[in-house]
């Protein structure tokens, strides 16, 4: 028995484990199994980007989801009068960037490395090959996204009919 | 504080000016390159096997290494098994080559005597035609074996090329994995985007022909050793390397097959027999194999397929044949994905979804 679990461990890639092992701790992938996760680490990119090192920017258009593994990214807006509005900051376990895997749109924010940042890319493309070849992950992820849109949309129609209201 | 990114336009000029100085550098040394570029396209085939695997969590190098192993003895396997079949059919067909020749241009010259009789010119002119053309197709068949001695050199990287495609699948994805890590954070995204392009079009095909090469290789040499048909197996090799060109495989199986089954047999229903089992092997693969492979493959329409073999073949013969169309996929992804970003970026393409309009219920 021993011997079959020095074997499996000579055998096994803990880099890859530890990949799949962030993943399943992200709520889009949770419904993922270990295979489907397999596949998946494969399909992303991973990158480091340097303090003040720029992700994307608002305008540009969008091709790939972030997922943020370590670090801080933050996500600003250009104002009216062309003032750096602050978003949000994107925590270790937070993905931005989503909107790219539906529609080749530009950004709507900046986004930004404050401190050294290490990033997965999930390229539209990729997740397109993924729906052909394993639907079952692209539909999960699909789905996750439709939730989260939904939500958002409420919320702002929530905020817009509750403005109108006030004024 | 971010740093600045925006410098102007898009650089597809700088982009397309070095990588055509890099395919004209890659052009001037393309003999040492030879091995490496066999390497990579081998590395690339095998990949998705070493893949497959790798999502399962095990190491890629441990992979390769039993990867390699195992063909090993697969390989000793076959060769053990074919040995004296491959053995004694060379030596058959070095001793018996000359006959073969010797056949073939008495069979000419008898065809072309009759055809002079047969044609409605006068017979000086019918002859001197046909002289000009029969003439230009035996020089050319008596090239045939310095041809095939020319390609002697390629089988020399038979060695070489798995061991340098050993490095590259070591290495697996890690090279691009570099590119993006240095690539600037504002072209990331579109490296990607074109990495994945290329992958999908070029995976495609070269895993297809490879697959039709070996179908058509293995079909042929069953076919024409339970037909009974001499030297199958170096028949059925030259149709299976031969796949690699589009058609030309089948082609080449009716003409050498066929043509070896008439001399074998001396009947023409021989002829035809062989005839018959590639005509088969052609329809099998159309409709077994190529619903398969040609789901995902590139489109490239035919005049440009046809343009990029002739190409291929004029500037760099055989190799060039085989990778002429890998070559004009690479050339289809790069002006699709130049494209997509222009019309994006440019604002040519609209954005707009039907039903945008109606509320959110």
């Amino acid at each position: 028995m021993s011997l079959f679990k020095g074997l499996k461990h000579w055998f096994l890639d803990p880099q890859f484990a530890r990949k799949k092992q962030f993943l399943r701790s992200l709520e889009i992938f949770q419904d993922l199994n270990n295979n489907e996760l397999g596949r998946l680490v494969q399909a992303l990119h991973a990158r480091t980007y340097r303090p003040g090192e720029v992700i994307f920017e608002e305008g540009d258009i969008g091709r790939a989801l972030f997922i943020l593994e370590s670090g801080k990214v933050d996500l600003t807006r250009r104002g009216p009068g062309g003032e750096t509005l602050p978003l949000y900051t994107v925590k270790p376990g937070e993905w931005f960037g989503e909107m790219a895997l539906l529609e080749s749109l530009p950004r709507s924010a900046t986004a930004a490395a404050t401190e050294t940042s290490r990033l997965h890319l999930l390229y539209r493309t990729k997740l397109e090959a993924l729906l052909q070849a394993e639907p079952r992950i692209g539909v999960t992820i699909m789905g996750h996204l439709a939730r989260l849109l939904s939500t958002r949309l409420r919320r702002a129609t929530g905020a817009f009919t509750a403005s109108a209201a006030r004024d | 504080m971010t740093e600045s990114r925006r410098s102007g336009s898009a650089p597809f000029l700088t982009v397309f000016i070095v990588a055509g100085a890099a395919l004209y550098a890659f052009y001037l040394v393309r003999e040492a390159l030879t091995p490496f570029l066999l390497a990579a396209a081998f590395a690339y085939v095998v990949d998705p096997a070493v893949v497959y695997f790798e999502a399962k969590g095990l190491r890629r190098s441990h992979l390769v290494v039993m990867g390699y192993l195992i063909a090993l003895l697969i390989g000793y396997g076959a060769y053990a098994g074919l040995k004296t079949l491959i053995v004694d059919e060379s030596e058959r067909l070095s001793a018996n080559a000359p006959i073969y020749l010797s056949q073939i241009q008495k069979f000419v010259v008898v065809q072309q005597s009759k055809l002079t009789r047969r044609l409605p010119l006068p017979p000086k002119v019918a002859e001197h035609a046909l002289d000009s053309v029969v003439g230009s197709g035996l020089e050319r068949l008596q090239s045939v074996p310095s041809d095939i001695l020319g390609l002697l050199p390629l089988l020399a990287h038979g060695l070489l090329v798995p061991f340098i495609g050993f490095f590259f699948l070591l290495d697996g994805p890690g090279g691009f994995e570099r590119l993006i890590q240095t690539a600037p954070s504002r072209y990331v995204e579109q490296a990607i985007h074109l990495m994945g392009e290329i992958d999908t079009s070029l995976g495609n095909y070269l895993r297809g022909i490879l697959i039709v090469a070996a179908a058509i290789g293995l079909a042929s040499f069953l076919g024409l050793l339970a037909l009974g048909v001499d030297n199958a197996f170096a028949i059925s090799v030259l149709s299976g390397v031969s796949s690699f060109v589009p058609y030309l495989g089948v082609a080449i199986g009716i003409v050498v097959g066929g043509g070896m089954a008439w001399y074998q047999f001396g009947t023409i229903s021989a002829f035809f027999k062989v005839c018959l089992l590639f005509f088969g092997i052609r329809l099998a693969d159309e409709i077994l194999l190529q619903p398969i492979i040609a789901r995902h493959s590139v489109h490239l329409h035919p005049m440009v397929f046809l343009l990029s073999l002739i190409l291929g073949a004029e500037m760099f013969g055989f190799l060039g044949l085989v990778f002429a169309i890998p070559a004009a996929c690479i050339l289809k992804a790069l002006i699709q994905v130049g494209w997509s970003w222009y019309a994006s970026e440019s604002g040519l393409q609209s954005f707009a979804a039907n039903g945008e309009s109606i509320p959110y219920t």
